[in-house]
């Protein structure tokens, strides 16, 4: 029924415009024969006169609720029964009384208008959800937008002055143009970091990640990221609790690690620079519960929840970051089947906590080597 | 090894990366040839052999991995294919068809250097066919013949399947070795697929080589990748 298709950009998820489908037919014969049914009993009993109302509403039902193919069809069949049945001379098709090709052509133009109508309501009311998804979209590209282009403009700005200096300023100290090429590689660092949580963001987002898991050790994951992050978090400061006997973990190891990269740069950026962090891991209920847990000024309780939303930052200043590691972090938890939460730590401080869900059963740790030649 | 300058082959499409590639190269004393295209680096490939080849994966004409593929089936100079983040499986892809390193895109120069002396010292290795008894990286020496490992002098004890692993990684020094690479070395050609044998004896070996397991400063993983034994020890 092509006259009902939506239109090509209908997103699936959204409101259904009405389609002819083969269950709206198969109803509106169903009404028809319900109706016959009911207006044949009624007319034993009581013998009304207008027998054509019922039918009438039962065109209607159907012009509201299949569209127009099957109350068109529910206009013929009833019709065709109504004359059979109830239009003298009755049980033949034949026609006595010119009234009724009247009541026959109301019943098919009161098909046609109220599908039509109900066709073009339905319509209204999927562009207005449509328009207002849009409009979120829109609202969330230009906050990004805002947020991003002014975190990219900071460490261009200082990439920049560092190297006009460097360029234009003769008779610089050594030390100092070391100084400029140090911010000069660090801003670029930077920007990167920016660029590839941006990247990471827009793909869990899109939905178009798809999961390459693996088993693996939970401690090469964050053995993994804690190198990568140990420039901002020096080592001496984190200590990794996690039991030998910890099974193998079914994950994606480059989200999962990338999962840990947020959390700890989260906490690089937050804590003070002394404070001790603890990565803690047990089983619990056939659950891999990993907590990362930090010593910082803790968050407030009411902002335990924010802190997952995009764009939330701190309130501290002179911290960069466009406020998508927590976010993302949290993504890659869910794409897991897992759960990413940030509670108040007794004694102060913030305590994440990561719940990953059993997938299967881990392989034998053991393996044997092809041609074990001792 | 580098006098009279070994002659670089550089495949990059990009003028900006390849002129800090030109700096960078000739101010370390090497030579190099570039090409823009899949199309020029076969012809300088075959015109001029290089020493060693630095392509980039993405190239108008083709991909690096076919590429790489086209040079292996003639000549083992070392290529080092270079790569934007999160193209994980185009590394796997280009190792596993024949490239030596990779290089992820942006890159300081000091890795740059890294990756070329590690790929010029394994094909100088290669072509002179000799092997050393002993191995010996930062705080560790493996004594090839004894079969014995040591780390700060004191001897580790070590299954088979790890002393073959660490024996593999440590002839292949500073190198990244894929999963799959590692699973055909040490557990034959039907095992590539079972990627978890090769992270939990990774695991146990570290915990017996490393000072401190969780933070590994001589096996260190690439994620998504592989492993890498560093040659030394920053």
């Amino acid at each position: 029924m092509s006259s009902a298709d939506p239109s090509p950009d209908a997103p699936g998820s959204v409101a259904q415009e009405p389609r002819a489908t083969a269950g709206g037919y198969a109803w509106s014969i169903a009404m028809v024969v319900a109706t016959t049914g009911f207006a044949l009993v009624v007319r034993a009993w009581l013998a009304l006169p207008d027998t054509e109302m019922l039918f009438l509403l039962t065109v209607m039902l159907a012009a509201t609720l299949f569209g127009r193919g099957p109350s068109l069809l529910t206009a013929a069949l009833s019709v065709a029964i109504y004359d059979y049945f109830f239009v003298p001379p009755f049980h033949t098709f034949a026609v006595a009384d010119f009234r009724y090709i009247l009541t026959f052509a109301m019943m098919f133009g009161i098909g046609i208008v109220l599908s039509t109508l109900t066709t073009r309501l339905r319509r209204q009311q999927l562009a207005a959800v449509r328009a207002a998804v849009r409009a979120e979209t829109e609202e969330l590209r230009s906050a990004l937008l805002s947020s991003v282009s002014h975190d990219l403009r900071t460490p261009l700005a200082a990439i920049t002055g560092a190297a006009t200096t460097l360029r234009d300023d003769e008779g610089l100290p050594d030390a100092t143009r070391a100084e400029l090429l140090d911010t000069v590689c660090e801003e670029a660092e930077r920007l990167e970091r920016l660029l590839a949580n941006l990247l990471d963001m827009t793909r869990l987002e899109a939905g178009g990640v798809t999961l390459q898991r693996d088993w693996v050790p939970l401690l090469e994951v964050v053995s993994g990221a804690l190198m990568r992050v140990e420039p901002r978090l020096r080592a001496d400061r984190v200590k990794v609790m996690i039991p030998e006997g910890l099974p193998l973990v079914s994950v994606d190891p480059i989200l999962m690690e990338q999962l840990f990269v947020n959390l700890l740069e989260n906490v690089a950026k937050y804590t003070p620079s002394e404070s001790p962090v603890e990565i803690r891991a047990a089983l619990v209920d056939g659950h891999i519960e990993v907590f990362v847990a930090d010593r910082g000024p803790g968050i407030p309780p009411q902002d335990l929840e924010r802190v997952f939303e995009r764009f939330t930052r701190g309130s501290h200043a002179g911290v960069g970051g466009v406020g998508l590691g927590l976010p993302i972090a949290r993504a890659i938890a869910v794409a897991h089947g897992g759960r990413l939460t940030a509670l108040a730590r007794p004694g102060g401080g913030t305590r994440f906590r990561l719940a990953i869900p059993p997938q299967g059963t881990p392989p034998e740790p053991t393996a044997r080597a092809a041609q074990d030649d001792t | 090894m580098t006098e009279g300058g070994a002659l670089v082959l550089v495949i990059e499409d990009e003028p900006q990366m390849r002129k800090f590639l030109r700096a960078s190269l000739t101010s370390h004393g090497y030579r190099m040839h570039e090409a823009g295209t899949v199309r020029e680096g076969i012809q300088l490939a075959t015109a001029y052999p290089p020493d060693l080849v630095l392509m980039d994966l993405g190239l108008p004409d083709g991909d690096g991995i076919e590429l790489t593929k086209t040079l292996r089936e003639w000549t083992s100079v070392p290529i080092i294919v270079i790569s934007a983040r999160g193209r994980e499986d185009d590394k796997v892809a280009a190792l596993d068809a024949g490239a030596d390193d990779y290089l992820t895109k942006p890159f300081g120069v000091r890795e740059l250097q890294a990756r070329i002396r590690v790929a010029l010292r394994h094909s100088a290795l290669l072509a002179s066919g000799s092997s050393e008894p002993e191995i010996v990286i930062d705080r560790l020496k493996i004594d090839l013949p004894r079969r014995q490992v040591f780390v700060d002098g004191r001897e580790v004890h070590l299954t088979p399947i790890e002393y073959k692993l660490l024996v593999l990684m440590a002839r292949n020094a500073g190198k990244v070795l894929t999963h799959r690479t590692i699973l055909k070395e040490i557990w034959g050609p039907a095992q590539t697929h079972q990627s978890h044998y090769v992270r939990v004896h990774m695991a146990e070996l570290r915990k017996k080589i490393e000072q401190d397991p969780a933070r590994p400063r001589l096996l260190v993983t690439e994620p998504g990748v592989g492993y890498r034994l560093r040659d030394r020890v920053e």
